[in-house]
């Protein structure tokens, strides 16, 4: 069993890092533990946020706040109910689909840049992060950003370390911009359309001054997953936020076009709000086994062909999140990261993350994206000027 | 008196091979892309940040980016500094050459490769104008989000450079959170792509390091950016107020209620006159100051919006509303709002802070900023981006008279101490460019400085890109 | 922007009106971006910007012109456009001027490019010569292509290309002498006959005169008037662009004198912009000044003065105009929304082409002088143009009319030959070949 550090301090964090770092001895650094599959920590010391906790403020009138890094993001999430606030990225909580357990932090949701639907208009987590407190490789206590909305003060560090995975510092400390919760949420679903009409729906839809924040396609192989088995056949699902007089004028608009591509109806902001909870989380995959599950980011009119040209080679199961360019894939058996890489490079680039697989094959797979060597060789350049010793570098596989 | 912000002192061994680096340049470049007479370098003196001006060594304008990557190989291979350029319309001076420095300018790049609407990106390369995109593709309905007010002639690279806001930021976000990905050459020749038209890119977020970095990682050549439909109808309302700090608490309340409007903008009465003299917008002159606030969607929405505010502006004791009545209304408004800076030209020179606070801080920090300009004797105009606390004190001068400059100087260091005293940072928006430079360690402490100087030296060991710029010159790593 | 004239540099006026200029500008770049060769080139140096730069680095070191800073302000096209965009209030137009006197009195230009422009500044501005010349140009047609490739020729190869096919004898428009008003008489006004224009569209007078003496206006052509000077005036050749102003100040001072004139009519926005000018031109003269500063006042445009007289509103027609604002009109005169709303009310359905602010290239003698620019130029004006899918393009400037004429099939007609045809007058014999 590996050895836990759960400092309780920023000052305390940094001077375990400097003895490991003296001596060499790689640091796993930890969130909630929430992701531990995709790791590679045994035998290591571990370095867990899980006692820097706590928000440290909370300014609703300037729509920000601060908080530790171990803060569990329920703690946040509840403190932003209070006052009708929200984190604009939807966080997703993989949980269900790892089949995990731990309480995971708001340091691990900037670490992983965990982002939901609402990603491809309101930004990524980076978006959101605006300043943050670290320990780095060396043990030295650094602050980057700060805490208001605009700022282009130096170095924008915060966004290199917002999904970095812990490779390149401990993060302390983060600052972030939240958003108003909206009045009301509708959703109009287009009931019955193969996932090229899908795309072609999502994008006409889009391209209208709607504001369509969330815009997913559930194939018919998972719609029956989604609301307890409410949706009649495929789905394709567009949400619509805002003032009510205003929501209810663009549904209408929505669906008025959207009426072209199928059966058009509707749901209220009940149902949207737990389909929406439903795609983020990745539920038609929290099937309690280790089949591959893959994140695909891709251009969004590319999604369906990717899926189209894999199935041809083997077997796959999927839906489209992003208007199609956030692909949950899941393989039958194996994980064959080989074809689809080159599917995706094919069709224009993008990339693809191994989020959970049976353990022989994450030891056999690459989870993240191989880079180009020019860019492998800064990246690295990079993980060097963070982490000189190179201690953080056992938590991520890849 | 603040001392004159000082430059790398130029390399003695670049400036005496000068001939030979302008005949080696010249083999690189295609006719007409190399400027290296002394008269023709003089106007690349300086950018839209006057006070400060070096004539640099040559300047390199070329047309593809393999042009761009030669020369930088070249001069990475010799340490000859270089300075990249878009329009020059920097209000940082983070285009001023210096003596030794080659600069690059992006200006014959200027072509729009890509137009996706089903995707809703645009690739361009990094001469084309912030105002080009949007223009390029408007009458398809579509718009680029971030809006510096220089977007007519700023560069997307540029924009890039500096991760320009703009006044629709406020709903939009900045450079950063609508670039999808570039084409971009490092210190030493190599080219290399940061992400695509996918929205998320594998690895370290690069490309957030990119965006803001202010030519020192590298000069971007293409871009990728994000297309927005463009809202149903948008339509701009003025608030006058009978002083700064009313028009700064409604706005802080404005935010607070959880409104966002797609733009907040503030003027104070000399700003107001200078515009209104400019653009004859109709702005009300018989207030003190005057809040632009827009909102976007439909006849509906925007009402609902604009009742909110209006009701808010009330307890503030609001004395003029004005809603445009019409689109050519709507664009000289902002036409007004986004000609400020150069405006105020006709009336005195003036340098252009950028600090942000936050908005609870607003009404104190202007107050305190009329308080550190009239105790120094000068004049100051205040427009800005409001709903982000984002301010841009225009501190009016004589650039003819030693003295003036020197005062205005020392009030532009004391207002943006001010503004990092209260919570915020030294820039929101322009960079920190020479300007602000020896500001930095107000802001951050040695070692903060020292991990973003080490990932620099990541991407630029030599320190050739860009390097009198944003890093105090004391405490640098020895390259 | 910093300046640093010596007190005694300021004792000349010309640069004391430089250096206050300059002080102007706050090097903000806004101008690059509308600016023609900026964007067809792509170098500070081609911007206005630069130009300034380059002007007060050579007037701030008390400088002769040199070859490179020549080079720059000759690509000038004096379109103004920087001047719209400019939101400084940086008076470009007289800093460029003064540009081109010092290079003018300073720089001796290569043997070629004298014996041209002192070809051009001999010619032009004389009808008899002009027309002499076309007839000639008619028989040289030929040999364009060749000339072309000879360097000392090259210049008057590509005047070749530029004159029309048929030369019209001399209009009995610029006849002296009063058009008396047909019907009830509402005004008096003198018409500006000018020099290239009535050579190559004698046509546009002849549709004013008509027009306006329906309109019950009495037109006078007074005798002695003659080119405005706007064509030297932009070589730098301010003694010849000086006397030209004198004389017609004189000319008209005269009209004023003998029956009072409530507007002195021009149909060229260039030379009208020019006119406009006389009382700047000639502020220091003293016994000028007050005289030319009284007719640039009376110096409109014709379609200015037409929006005065209320001309009824008229069942559309339709044929599709694609109205052209000729630079001189839109950024030297400002003159932006007169022409169109005449064109409405006449019938006419107006299409504004893309990038309207974009110079088209003419300008005066810039197609000849610089035919690489000036051509590329031509290219993007008449491909926006066509966009609109036209039946017709007007615009009020001759230079225009000329160029555009040389890139599109489309028919180009001046604004007021439209306005003529609508308002009672003959139908254009260009747009019968269209239809």
């Amino acid at each position: 069993m590996s050895e836990v550090h759960q400092p309780v301090s920023e000052d305390a964090a940094a001077r375990i890092i400097h003895t490991a770092a003296a001596v060499g001895a790689p640091l796993v650094l930890r969130g909630g533990g929430t992701r531990s599959l995709a790791r590679n920590d045994e035998g290591h010391e571990i370095l867990s946020s899980a006692r820097l906790s706590g928000i440290v403020s909370y300014n609703p009138a300037e729509m920000t706040m601060t908080a530790k890094s171990g803060t569990p993001l329920a703690d946040i999430l509840a403190a932003l109910a209070e006052k009708r606030q929200m984190l604009a990225f939807e966080p997703l909580d993989l949980r269900p689909v790892l089949g995990t357990t731990g309480n995971p932090t708001i340091g691990g949701v900037f670490a992983t840049n965990a982002s939901g639907p609402r990603r491809f208009v309101a930004g990524a987590a980076r978006d959101s992060l605006l300043g943050v407190r670290f320990v780095n490789g060396s043990g030295d206590i650094i602050k980057a950003g700060g805490r208001v909305m605009k700022n282009v003060t130096g170095l924008d560090l915060a966004k290199v370390l917002a999904g970095s995975r812990g490779s390149l510092a401990f993060v302390t400390e983060v600052t972030f911009r939240l958003l108003p919760v909206p009045e009301t949420a509708a959703t109009i679903v287009i009931s019955g359309l193969n996932d090229a009409e899908a795309t072609a729906a999502m994008a006409t839809a889009l391209s209208m001054s709607v504001e369509v924040s969330g815009a997913a396609h559930l194939p018919e192989t998972v719609r029956g997953r989604f609301l307890g088995g409410d949706l009649p056949a495929a789905a394709t699902v567009l949400r619509i936020e805002g003032l009510s007089a205003s929501v209810a004028v663009r549904a209408e608009t929505l669906r008025a076009a959207m009426a072209s591509f199928g059966a058009v109806s509707m749901l209220d902001a009940d149902a949207t709000d737990r389909l929406w909870r439903e795609i983020r989380d990745v539920h038609p995959y929290a099937d309690g086994t280790l089949r591959p599950l893959w994140r695909v980011s891709v251009a969004p009119t590319v999604g369906h062909q990717l899926v189209a040209a894999l199935r041809l080679e083997t077997g796959v199961d999927a839906f489209y999140d992003w208007q199609g360019g956030l692909i949950w894939l899941r393989m039958e058996a194996e994980a064959e990261a080989g074809l689809l890489r080159h599917f995706i490079k094919a069709l224009g680039g993008g990339h693809a993350t191994l989020v959970r697989a049976a353990p022989g094959i994450l030891a056999t797979t690459l989870v993240l994206e191989p880079q180009p060597d020019a860019v492998a060789a800064l990246e690295a350049r990079i993980k060097a000027k963070f982490d000189p010793k190179g201690i953080f570098s056992a938590g991520v596989t890849g | 008196m603040p001392d004159k912000i000082a430059f790398l002192p130029p390399k003695k061994s670049v400036l005496d091979r000068r001939d030979i680096i302008v005949s080696d340049l010249a083999d690189l470049l295609p006719k007409g892309c190399l400027v290296s007479e002394p008269r023709g370098l003089v106007p690349f003196e300086t950018d839209a940040f006057i006070a400060y001006r070096n004539v640099p060594l040559a300047v390199a304008l070329p047309e593809t980016t393999a042009q761009v990557a030669a020369v930088l190989k070249y001069c990475s291979g010799y340490g000859i500094p270089v300075v990249p350029r878009g329009a020059g319309t920097s209000l940082s001076g983070g285009a001023i050459p210096q003596a030794d420095a080659v600069v690059i300018g992006l200006s014959k790049l200027s072509r729009i490769l890509d137009v996706d609407y089903a995707n809703r990106t645009a690739t361009v390369q990094a001469g084309v104008t912030n105002l080009n995109i949007s223009e390029a593709v408007s009458a398809d309905g579509y718009f680029y989000a971030p809006d510096p007010s220089s977007q007519l002639a700023c560069t997307i690279g540029g924009n890039i450079g500096m991760n320009s806001g703009g006044a629709h930021c406020l709903k939009y976000g900045v450079t950063t959170n609508n670039l999808l990905g570039v084409k971009m050459v490092l210190f030493d020749g190599t080219i290399i792509d940061l992400g695509s038209k996918a929205l998320d890119a594998p690895g370290l977020d690069l490309l957030g390091l990119v965006c803001g970095s202010e030519g020192q990682l590298g000069i971007v050549t293409e871009a990728t950016v994000r297309l927005i439909a463009k809202p149903e109808g948008a339509r701009p309302v003025l608030f006058g107020f009978q002083s700064s700090e009313a028009a700064g608490a409604c706005v802080a309340e404005i935010i607070g209620s959880g409104i966002i409007p797609v733009a907040i903008e503030f003027m104070d009465r000399p700003a107001i006159e200078i515009c209104e003299a400019f653009a004859h917008a109709g702005y009300p002159m018989d207030v003190e100051a005057l809040l632009i606030v827009e909102v976007e969607g439909s006849e509906a929405e925007m009402d609902a919006m604009l009742a909110g505010i209006i009701a808010i502006a009330r307890r503030h004791g609001v004395s003029t509303i004005k809603e445009s009545q019409s689109a050519t209304e709507a664009a000289l408004i902002w036409k007004g709002r986004k000609s400020a800076f150069g405006a105020t030209g006709r009336i005195a020179d003036y340098i252009c802070m950028d600090g942000t606070v936050p908005l609870s801080q607003l009404p104190y920090v202007l107050k305190k900023t009329g308080e550190i300009v009239a105790r120094l004797g000068l004049r100051v105009a205040n427009v800005f981006h409001a709903g982000d606390g984002n301010m841009h004190p225009l501190i009016l001068y004589n650039i003819n008279d030693p003295e003036d400059a020197a005062r205005a100087e020392e009030a532009g260091n004391e207002i943006l101490k001010l503004c990092v005293d209260a919570g915020g940072c030294l820039t929101g928006e322009h960079g920190v460019g020479i300007e602000k430079r020896d500001l930095m360690l107000h802001q951050f402490a040695p070692v903060d400085l020292d991990q973003q100087m080490a990932v620099r030296a990541a991407f630029d060991p030599q320190w050739i890109m860009n390097p009198s710029k944003v890093f105090p010159l004391e405490g640098r790593p020895a390259a | 922007m910093q300046t640093t004239f010596t007190a005694a540099q300021l004792a000349d006026p010309h640069v004391a009106e430089s250096e206050a200029i300059l002080r102007k500008c706050v090097h903000c770049g806004f101008c690059t971006a509308t600016c023609p060769t900026y964007v067809t080139l792509g170098n500070e140096l081609d911007s206005p910007r630069g130009r300034i730069y380059l002007i007060k680095d050579m007037l701030e070191n008390g400088r002769a012109a040199d070859e490179e800073v020549v080079t720059h302000i000759d690509r000038c096209l004096s379109c103004l456009a920087c001047t719209t965009t400019c939101p400084s209030g940086v008076d470009y137009m007289h800093l460029i001027d003064h540009a081109r006197i010092h290079i003018e009195q300073t720089y001796r230009r290569p043997l070629k490019d004298r014996f041209v422009r002192a070809v051009l500044a001999a010619v032009l501005p004389y009808p008899s010569r002009f027309r002499l010349a076309l007839r000639a140009a008619r028989l040289g047609r030929p040999f364009a292509g060749m000339m072309k490739r000879v360097p000392l020729l090259k210049t008057f190869g590509v005047m070749l290309d530029l004159a029309p096919d048929t030369v019209a004898p001399a209009s009995d428009s610029t006849r002296p002498g009063n058009r008396p008003a047909q019907t009830a008489r509402r005004g008096r006004v003198a018409l500006l006959s000018g020099c290239a224009q009535p050579v190559l569209k004698p046509g546009i007078n002849e549709a004013t005169i008509r027009l306006l003496t329906r309109l019950g206006i009495d037109v006078e052509v007074p005798a002695g008037e003659g080119c405005c000077g706007a064509l030297v005036h932009h070589m730098g050749r301010e003694e010849e662009a000086l006397a030209a102003a004198r004389r017609n100040v004189d000319v008209w001072t005269k009209a004023i004198t003998d029956g009072g004139l409530d507007a002195i009519i021009i149909t060229a926005s260039g030379c009208g912009t020019t006119i406009k000018d006389y009382g700047h031109m000639l502020r220091l003269d003293p016994g000028y000044a007050e005289k030319a500063a009284r007719v640039s006042a009376l110096a409109k445009d014709v379609t200015e003065y037409l929006s005065t007289l209320d001309l009824p509103r008229l069942e559309p027609k339709r044929v599709t105009v694609a109205y052209h604002s000729a630079c001189s009109m839109q950024h030297g005169q400002k003159i932006t929304v007169a022409p169109k709303a005449l064109l409405k009310a006449a019938g006419f359905t107006v299409r504004d082409p893309a990038e309207g602010h974009l110079c088209c290239g003419s300008a005066g003698t810039y197609n000849i002088l610089q035919p690489e620019i000036s051509a590329t130029l031509k290219a993007r004006k008449v491909k926006n143009i066509e966009a609109t899918r036209p039946d017709i393009i007007a615009t009020g400037n001759i230079g225009c009319i000329t160029q555009i004429a040389t890139g599109t099939a489309i028919p180009i007609l001046h604004t007021v030959e439209l306005l003529d045809w609508a308002y009672g007058g003959e139908k254009p014999a260009e747009i019968d070949i269209a239809n």
